[in-house]
């Protein structure tokens, strides 16, 4: 009989009555896991530099295991060697000596202690690895396509068994710090899928060759490590279920399945079905691909295999993984981003909870941070990466309750009233306009999945009406109100001021602004140019282009989409391409005339743009309303673009900041 | 203020032929430091050739990106030899690729200012087109490499000075 960790009864939860599916038990290997949960392994940066766990990372994961509500909780991926050519991430713990056992022991125990399954997951980075050292290894030296990554060496035998060792003697010590499960990784470019695509792998060995071997090393490290637990530790592995490297001649998708059937004849007691390549030209998870969009492939994967099927990729909401597991398409819903962005999102989902949920808006922010050496953070989630720290995670009452005035409803304002609200404070948001959400009403119509973006007000919305924050909308705050009321603190979160277009013509008929076009409030001709080529313009050239109309973008930045992080950027930029939008960086607007505008460079070279229409998107910090909070000698705070006019994220994380503070 | 056109787009011809001009007199400046160290024994179409190699090795890795295979051999190998062409271009050459023979492109550069650069700096004009070609041959090492197939570029007409045309043949090996 399949042996349980924990008992879990969750019968009289609202969300177990909504999603039974999801909770309900199953056995993978000889344990029974007692809902369909699992937070996915992930890498965070949160380790030492010599791969050594800290409080953060501890944390970090304690709070995720909450949130799996007994189901499995994967730690990131542990780096296998002492040369660290498998090392991917600067932050990434490793695991090649016994001496990282007792931190790692620190992370079962976190996890135990929420009585959720302890996951353990070894992983070489192959290819894409070797961040602090010269050469990464694999199984050919195949050149690298992107030039973030180091130069490859080809493996010896010698070295493939080194590395088949390696996985063994990790796993026994993950097993030895206490972890319930190991899970081998063999995804995006790493290592194991290294060693089974063909587009990387041009062996002409016994590790090489047809599909079987070029999984060889694959299946000794999974009997290996089978082996080397035990039978009351499944072993599972994570697979592309296609890699999307047809460009570069990789593994078709019947090759793929093979691998699955392979893996499970090897012993394999579940399979994580993935997709896509660091290196492929296909985007898999950013906001533009729909939700659900792959989960046909984990119901492919279930027609080839036995053991159950794992997936995760764009499935941020309970609904479709339960409906997909009642109908046998799939086993168990994985999530990394979706707890990144809020760790007890399960949990919530359990509790009849969902509208307090803080969903991803998959803007892959927490990849560019990775890539780029530095900790992870979450781009709509304050308190990611800080779960160590008490004044993020659990802030304390206010010792003075004040009254605190909020002008602006839109991100920034509501995340710092829930917050101000949430700490015993009396909160009053004001705004003129009779909806709440500020700008976010026309961001949510640019295309390519922004209407994600709402989901933020959302959550913001329902933490307001939980903490008791009072409305005021349609409600101009102006000196004389601040003056009636006087509150204690007042916060502006006005957000940003779009200036006029101080150039000859700036005043032109044909020049409009950003939120009057986004909202549909005035008319745009066929022949637009977008001035400003920041985020807020760039969506709104793109919203114009999906109407057929001709887009020209200018602005002061170096590139369009400065201020968009890089693992998103070049979806934009495709998208533009694929638009015919002509882009001016680094130029300004000279000019304003009947025919259209002139385009000033940096360098001060100026040509002519036929146009009807002239869309200004730039904006300005908004300093209304301070010179008379200060006058009054009222507490003052002023964030989001109302303080420098930035992102979605920043608005946010400034609102957490000072209702933490206020 | 209205535009002139005439003069904005002499500026802008004037700029961008002298910064073509400086990438060419930056490498025999270049090449002039490497010889010093180099010392007396130092042949000067080694060092010559060894620059190109390291050049090609890196403008192969920007090249990676933008080849894809899954438009079929002969679109992949038209592709790929405009991309060395447009490689010429921005040095100050004018350069096409067009379809030779089957299987094969010809890479055909109908003015190349290196030659004038070489004579400036004392360099002999014949190392351009053999630099030139061997650029060429590392860049396809990695894209090889990459595909997992063989591309060959051989140099079948060069004229020293400049003038005339150069010809590249690209062709896949079978």
């Amino acid at each position: 009989m399949a042996r349980r960790l924990y008992e879990w009864d969750y019968s009289t939860h609202p969300g177990a009555k909504r999603y039974p599916h999801l909770f309900t038990p199953i056995q993978i290997g000889n344990l029974t896991v007692p809902n369909r949960i699992k937070y996915a392994a992930t890498e965070d940066n949160l380790n030492s530099h010599e791969g050594f766990v800290t409080d953060a990372g501890v944390a970090y994961m304690r709070k995720r295991a909450e949130g799996v509500v007994g189901g499995l909780c994967f730690m990131q991926g542990v780096y296998l060697d002492k040369a660290r050519q498998g090392q991917g991430y600067v932050g990434q713990a490793a695991c090649w000596d016994d001496k990282f056992i007792p931190g790692l022991k620190r992370i079962a125990d976190a996890i135990h202690a929420e009585r959720a399954v302890a996951g353990f997951q070894l992983m070489d980075c192959g290819r894409v690895g070797a961040v602090e050292v010269d050469y990464c290894h694999g199984p050919s030296a195949v050149p690298q396509r992107l030039r973030i990554f180091k130069p490859v060496q080809e493996m010896t035998k010698a070295d493939v068994q080194a590395v088949v060792r390696q996985h063994i003697d990790a796993a026994r010590r993950g097993v030895a710090a206490g972890f319930d499960m190991v899970e081998i990784s063999g995804i995006v470019g790493y290592l194991i899928s290294n060693f089974i695509s063909s587009y990387t792998n041009r062996r002409q060995d016994e590790y090489g060759g047809d599909i079987r071997g070029r999984m060889r090393m694959v299946v000794e490290i999974i009997q290996g490590v089978k082996q080397a637990c035990g039978p009351d530790i499944p072993v599972g592995i994570r697979l592309c279920s296609e890699e999307l490297l047809d460009d570069v001649r990789g593994n078709t998708p019947a090759e793929s399945m093979e691998t699955y059937r392979i893996a499970e004849q090897a012993g394999a007691d579940y399979i994580s079905c993935t997709l896509g390549w660091q290196e492929s030209i296909y985007p898999v998870i950013s906001r533009d691909i729909p939700m659900g969009n792959w989960i046909h492939l984990a119901k492919r994967a279930k027609q080839h295999v036995r053991i159950p099927i794992q997936m995760a990729y764009r499935l941020f909401k309970p609904d479709l993984p339960n409906a997909k597991i009642g109908a046998g398409e799939l086993d168990m819903w994985e999530m990394c981003r979706s707890m990144i962005a809020d760790p007890l999102m399960p949990k919530k989902v359990l509790e009849g909870r969902e509208n307090e949920i803080r969903h991803c808006v998959a803007c892959n922010l927490c990849l560019a941070r990775l890539f780029r050496d530095a900790p992870m953070t979450c781009y709509i989630n304050p308190v990611c990466a800080h779960e160590s720290n008490p004044e993020f995670t659990d802030p304390k009452p206010a010792q003075d309750k004040k009254r605190i005035m909020i002008v602006g409803a839109g991100p920034a304002g509501l995340e710092c009233a829930y917050m101000a609200a949430r700490r015993g404070h009396e909160v009053h948001v004001y705004d003129r306009r009779k909806t709440i959400g500020g700008t976010l009403n026309e961001a949510r119509n640019a295309p390519y999945g922004d209407d994600e973006l709402w989901t933020c007000v959302g959550f913001q919305q329902a933490m307001c009406a939980k903490h008791g924050v009072e409305f005021h909308l349609g409600a101009e705050v102006s000196e004389q109100l601040i003056q009636d009321e006087l509150p204690d603190t007042v916060v502006l979160a006005t957000g940003p001021v779009y200036p006029k277009l101080t150039v000859p013509g700036g005043d032109h008929p044909k020049v409009v602004y950003l939120l009057d076009v986004m909202s549909g409030r005035v008319p745009v001709g066929q022949n637009v140019v977008v001035y400003g080529n920041r985020k807020p313009g760039i969506g709104c050239a793109l919203h114009l282009a999906k109407q057929g109309k001709k887009v020209t973008l200018v602005g002061r930045e170096r590139s369009a989409g400065f201020d968009v992080n890089p693992s998103f950027k070049w979806r934009y930029l495709i998208y533009m391409r694929q638009a015919g939008i002509n882009a001016y960086s680094d130029s300004t607007i000279e000019e304003v005339n009947e025919g259209g505008i002139i385009v000033k460079t940096y360098d001060g070279y100026r040509w002519p743009v036929n146009c009807d229409t002239v869309i200004v998107s730039e904006r300005e910090a908004n300093a209304s309303l301070k010179q008379a909070v200060q006058s009054e000698g009222i507490e003052l705070f002023v964030i989001g673009d109302a303080l420098v006019p930035r992102n979605l994220s920043s608005a946010v994380h400034d609102g957490y900041r000072i209702g933490m503070r206020v | 203020m209205p535009i002139d056109a005439e003069k904005e787009i002499t500026r802008l011809w004037r700029a961008l032929h002298g910064a073509q001009d400086e990438i060419g007199k930056t490498f025999y400046r270049w090449r002039q430091v490497a010889l010093e160290f180099a010392g007396p024994g130092a042949k000067p179409l080694d060092v010559g050739l060894r620059a190109a190699e390291i050049f090609g090795k890196e403008i192969g890795k920007s090249l990676l990106p933008r080849q894809n295979w899954l438009k079929g051999e002969e679109a992949f190998l038209m592709n790929l030899g405009r991309c060395l062409a447009d490689i010429w271009g921005v040095e100050g050459g004018i350069a096409a690729a067009e379809k030779g023979m089957a299987g094969e492109v010809l890479i055909r550069c109908t003015r190349d200012p290196w030659p004038s650069w070489a004579k400036e700096y004392g360099a002999p004009m014949e190392e351009v087109a053999l630099c030139r070609e061997r650029m060429f041959q590392t860049i396809l090492e990695d894209v090889s490499a990459f595909f997992n197939i063989r591309l060959r570029i051989e140099l079948q007409k060069a004229i020293a000075r400049g003038q005339g045309e150069t010809v590249m043949r690209l062709y896949k090996v079978a």
